[in-house]
């Protein structure tokens, strides 16, 4: 457990509160809804999850509980003692002990109940058993109520306890009840403790803190002890027992020599050799105080015996210590708190006594003898009271006194010196080199170059770096000497008729491909033109002659070929008139075309001989133009402007077509910004 | 002052060229131009780009393994300055590249050795097979070498001329 802070402990709920905070809790966190249609494993494990959700809680509360009570054995003998003074050490652990079982049996309960859970049938069922576990649970709580009520009690006076560290130095103060121990304490710290007329002013411990050679001191004033037979001290006295018994401390007695507390200088007496065993290897010094009412010189005779007494057995701890025999100032002391003298001295004799001792302790202790052990430093003893100082000869004292103004003359040169004399901050820039520590002084305002040819060089530095590139060296030398075996042998390689026909080759290759490129991508955008409106002259006899002939062939044969079979328009009507009946032996289309051609052409002609038809060039009187000349012209323009096109198969003028003359989308509608009167 | 290899592609990066990023998990990536960086933006592999040379390394185009790049190591210890040892460094910095470079060049004649038998190989095989595109079958049998043909004269020219 803590040292000495019982302050932390939670608080303990009284029966009911528990249950209720439990119970509450347990209808908070779980789910709360279920219904009689769902599965019964489902409503099962509803139950089963409340009664150990339950049982969980009140394990985890009833467990910090137990534990964060301190258990009496595990801390210092001091505070054992002092909680079984206060609470009795039985009650305590009983109180416990219930908790402890009460948080068993709930785990039982928990347990049994899950346990027939699983076998519950209807909702119903498994309801009834919930509502019995959590039923039981809170009747083992309910019963174990007042030990819960005791340990709030018991906690919230354990928080209230004075915070004593057992183990640091104390000054403790006992005596009879109105001597002035609470009145000490307040003028030597600054604890404010109760200074009252009646005895028994101080119930409990109080503790305050001094300073003394740098230390901290606790200062701890008890209730005033009377003397009575042991078994029969109260509560409040056995405080005092205890802490005297059980803390390493410097004690000081008090003792009221003008008997103004109510007792005399015998009864204190008395009480002092009573328990005087308490005293056991603690520094004692009797104080006594109330000295403004009664000096000690002035008791009578029977008294200043009694008080030689107290002395003599303070004396003898003295002795017991190991201190100096011959000092016996430090034990009887005299003081008054009202007139404050001898308040100071008695706390420095306090406060001497206990640091002497505790060093002698810390002495004796092991760990000090190693470090003790090691070294050992020889005083030699003076046999006389002769000074005897060192002896230093003149001329080194002169010696010194030289060197000690060449000193302070020729101070060291600082660097801010040195800048302020080239120029300032602004000007002179420290040199750093001057401090490198290199095997040669003049390479100190070397530059080296950090990147050479696109290399870092301080990738390169290395010790053995000349020993690696020698390597390097021959193995390239071994290297190049194989290269010069061997060497390429030339294939057989093309004659340069050759190379010019394989150019030849490849460019017409490529013109092909280039073509074909072009034609798939216009494809998707505009007609393919069949050949024979071939608008751009591609496809005459004379080219294909030329082509023909560039591959070695004689073209004649194949251009009259062509020209005889081709279709010219004057050719075709002169078929016609002339060949009526059978075909011509250059006829390759076949007969059907030209028959419909002639038979229209005649019915044409035959039908609508001259009644209708007019010589085409003839001028019309509302036309408007000169002559026939002039009509000819303007129809062929005409022609020559639309013959292009329409062998390019594009778009003409009479191939506007105007899908929608009025669409809503531009005569309709309303426009987020701005007016409609632009359509 | 340190020259940098950018990450990407593996060139020099200069001081006061490209772009440093630094990862959540403090790995440091250098770039030495925008293209680098959007590429690794774009998450590519370098090792699949075809112009860097971590490509070039993993396909064998260029050489991994040679003993002149072990002369190039970052060394974190800091040297003591001597002026000899600087010297011979910076002389033998200028040594070590040459020989880099020759060693470069050994690999890539080794690797381009077989090519020109290949590429004259294949330019026979397709003047071969491809020349009745540029000579008709009927002049080629008349003349079976495998050269351009003699361009057709009109006979008409010849007996006029005669």
């Amino acid at each position: 457990m803590v040292q000495y802070n019982f302050k932390k402990i939670t608080v303990v709920p009284t029966g009911k509160d528990f249950i209720d905070i439990i119970l509450s809790r347990t209808q908070r966190q779980t789910p709360t809804v279920v219904h009689k249609g769902y599965a019964i494993s489902r409503i099962r494990q509803f139950y089963m999850r409340k009664v150990k959700y339950t049982q969980q809680n009140f394990h985890d509360k009833l467990s910090t509980i137990i534990e964060e009570f301190p258990r009496l054995d595990d801390i210092h003998p001091f505070y054992g003692d002092l909680l079984h003074v206060l609470y009795n050490k039985d009650h305590y652990k009983l109180a416990l002990g219930q908790i402890n079982t009460a948080r068993n049996l709930i785990g039982k309960i928990a347990k049994d109940y899950v346990k027939l859970l699983k076998y519950g049938d209807s909702l119903y069922r498994c309801k009834s058993l919930k509502v019995a576990a959590l039923g039981r649970m809170c009747t083992v709580i309910k019963r174990v109520g007042p030990s819960l009520a005791y340990l709030e009690q018991i906690r919230q006076h354990m928080a209230r306890l004075p915070s004593i560290d057992p183990n640091t130095r104390t000054i403790l103060i006992c005596g009879y009840p109105n001597v002035g121990k609470s009145s000490f304490i307040n003028k030597i710290t600054r604890a404010d403790v109760d200074v009252q007329p009646y005895a028994f002013t101080t119930k409990s411990l109080f503790v305050g803190h001094t300073d003394y050679k740098y230390l901290r001191y606790q200062v701890i004033d008890t209730p005033g002890i009377l003397d009575r037979p042991f078994e029969d001290r109260n509560i409040i006295e056995m405080c005092s027992i205890t802490a005297l018994a059980h803390l390493r401390a410097s004690v000081l007695f008090f003792l009221d020599i003008s008997g103004s507390c109510g007792y005399s200088v015998a009864q204190q007496a008395a009480l002092f050799h009573s328990i005087k065993s308490l005293f056991m290897n603690k520094p004692l010094i009797i104080v006594c105080n109330k000295t403004d009412l009664q000096a000690l010189e002035g008791i009578s005779e029977d008294d200043m015996k009694l008080v030689m007494e107290m002395k003599a057995e303070a004396m003898k701890t003295l002795i017991g210590q190991g201190g100096e025999p011959t000092n016996d100032e430090g034990v009887l002391l005299t003081m008054s708190t009202l007139t404050e003298e001898g308040v100071i001295a008695v706390k420095n004799a306090a406060c001497e006594r206990l640091l002497d001792q505790r060093v002698e302790l810390k002495m004796k202790s092991k760990k000090l003898n190693d470090c003790l052990n090691r070294f050992h430093v020889a005083m030699p003893k003076p046999r006389d009271q002769k000074e005897r100082p060192p002896c230093i000869p003149e001329a080194v004292l002169e010696a010194k006194a030289k060197k000690a103004e060449q000193a302070a003359e020729k101070q060291k040169k600082l660097e801010r010196d040195l800048e302020n004399e080239n120029g300032g901050a602004g000007v002179y820039s420290a040199s750093l080199r001057k401090h490198y520590i290199l095997a040669n002084d003049e390479w100190k305002e070397d530059i080296m170059p950090e990147i050479l040819d696109g290399h870092n060089v301080y990738d390169f530095v290395d010790p053995d770096i000349l020993q690696r590139l020698e390597e390097l060296e021959r193995e390239e030398g071994m290297h190049q000497e194989h290269e010069a075996d061997d060497f390429e042998m030339d294939g057989a390689e093309l004659t340069p008729e050759e190379q010019e026909a394989l150019a030849e080759i490849r460019k017409k290759k490529r013109l092909i491909v280039q073509q074909h490129r072009i034609k798939k991508s216009t494809a998707e955008s505009r007609p393919t033109v069949p050949r024979k409106f071939d608008k751009d002259k591609q496809f005459t006899s004379e080219r294909m002659g030329r082509q023909l002939s560039t591959l070695g062939l004689d073209p004649t044969l194949a251009i009259n070929r062509a020209r005889s079979k081709s279709r010219g328009r004057k050719r075709e009507r002169s078929i016609d008139k002339g060949n009526q009946n059978g075909t011509d032996d250059m006829d390759v289309d076949g007969d059907q075309p030209n028959k419909k051609l002639r038979l229209r052409s005649r019915s044409l002609s035959r039908s609508r001989s001259r009644s209708k038809s007019r010589p085409p060039y003839e001028v019309l009187p509302g036309e408007g133009l000169k002559d026939s000349a002039q009509k000819k012209k303007a129809i062929k323009l005409a022609e020559k402007s639309h013959n292009k096109r329409n062998k390019d198969a594009r778009k003409g003028e009479a191939d506007r077509v105007i899908p929608t003359l009025r669409p809503k989308h531009l005569f309709s509608g309303k426009r987020s910004t701005g007016k409609t009167d632009r359509r | 002052m340190r020259l940098e290899k950018c990450w990407f592609c593996s060139s020099t990066v200069y001081p006061g060229h490209g772009i440093q990023f630094v990862r959540n998990d403090a790995k440091i990536f250098r770039f030495c131009r925008s293209k680098c960086h959007k590429n690794f933006k774009m998450k590519r592999n370098p090792r699949k780009v075809k112009w860097t040379k971590a490509y070039r390394r993993v396909h064998g185009k260029d050489m991994t393994q040679d003993a002149t790049f072990e002369f190039e190591r970052k060394r974190n210890r800091p040297e003591r300055y001597d002026r000899h040892v600087a010297e011979e460094t910076l002389k033998a910095i200028k040594k070590i590249d040459k020989v880099r470079v020759d060693r470069e060049a050994r690999h890539y004649a080794k690797r381009m050795k077989g090519k020109k038998a290949q590429v004259q190989k294949e330019a026979a095989n397709e003047l071969e097979q491809s020349i009745h595109m540029v000579k008709a079958p009927a002049a080629l049998q008349k003349e079976p070498s495998l050269t351009l043909p003699k361009v057709y004269q009109k006979q008409t020219e010849d007996r006029m001329v005669e």
